[in-house]
């Protein structure tokens, strides 16, 4: 299960990346455009470019193993590991949750002091239509925050 | 001519942090923040080895890896495959990322957490735009109107 403190950080505003390997154990990166977790706080459902799904869409067919790392502008961060469910073009409710995630990131972000001109066209840049749905199911959860306790086990 | 081209270079300043993926031998992947991505020569790259961790633990067993960049000047984003090759301890490109690291963690509040072990050297098998991942500055509607 998924801790509440994750949850509220996956729900953001937090940057998000996904990463995937093939059979030949070659890793493949795409960034996460908004995520929501689901209520048996078990399930992720990740939000992707669907002009980037192509790769990672064939390295979870093949090995079905998923890493989801979420950050904080104030360094706070995780990553979750678990195994592939399903994926599916992205529907008009969770356009808008990428919409309301996009526009939180930025003033969460500018707030905490990073400034407007990096900022803005970083977050407000990410590409999200036409996009792609993808569930997994988390296995573990890991601190990521830096420091000498990154990578401990915390779920 | 090397795999990285010079427009690339913007994008190893640690404005704006990189991904790293790398992939243990049983196939589970990792991912992780690096605050530096440092441009040795056209064909490799250094990433900082701070703390012992995953992605440390995953290249000793499987060398591959890819890194995410993106640039704080044109915000075009970049996938680079590497490979791992050795890790230097001293020496000009392990003095140049210590410094570098010394003024990110400053600049990001993360003084005295940052700290070097070694500079990770890394052959860059390919460098290519991550087409389709971000939409072109002037089609983002947030900043018509901007200064």
């Amino acid at each position: 299960m998924i801790p509440d403190r994750v949850v509220e950080v996956i729900h953001g505003p937090a940057f998000m990346a996904a990463g995937t390997c093939d059979a030949k154990l070659r890793p493949a990166h795409t960034c996460v455009i908004g995520a929501v977790v689901h209520p048996d706080k078990g399930h992720v459902t990740f939000f992707v470019p669907e002009s980037r799904s192509e790769q990672i869409l064939a390295n979870l067919r093949e090995n079905g193993k998923i890493a989801l790392g979420v950050g904080m502008a104030t360094h706070e961060a995780y990553q979750l590991k678990g195994v592939y469910v399903s994926s599916r073009p992205t529907d008009e409710k969770e356009r808008a949750v990428q919409e309301t995630y996009r526009a939180t990131l930025f003033s969460f972000s500018h707030q905490v002091g990073y400034p407007e001109q990096i900022v803005k066209p970083y977050v407000f840049g990410f590409a999200y239509e036409p996009g792609i749905a993808i569930t997994f199911r988390a296995g573990e959860v890991f601190l990521q925050t830096p420091g000498p306790d990154a990578g401990k086990k915390i779920a | 001519m090397g795999m990285l081209p010079d427009e690339i270079k913007p994008a190893m300043q640690g404005v704006i942090p990189a991904h790293v993926v790398t992939c243990s031998l049983d196939g589970t992947p990792n991912v992780s923040v690096i605050s530096q991505v440092y441009y040795v020569d056209s064909d490799h790259v250094a990433l900082s080895y701070q703390f012992f961790n995953k992605t440390t633990k995953n290249i000793r067993e499987n060398p591959h890896a890819v890194v995410w960049l993106i640039s704080p000047e044109t915000f075009e984003s970049w996938d680079l495959e590497i490979e791992y090759d050795h890790s230097e301890t001293s020496g000009p490109v392990f003095e140049a990322m210590d410094m570098q690291i010394e003024a990110i963690a400053s600049m990001t509040g993360m003084k005295g957490i940052f700290k070097l072990k070694a500079a990770d050297i890394y052959r860059v098998k390919s460098a290519r735009k991550a087409v389709g991942e971000r939409i072109p500055l002037f089609q983002i509607k947030e900043l018509r109107g901007a200064a």
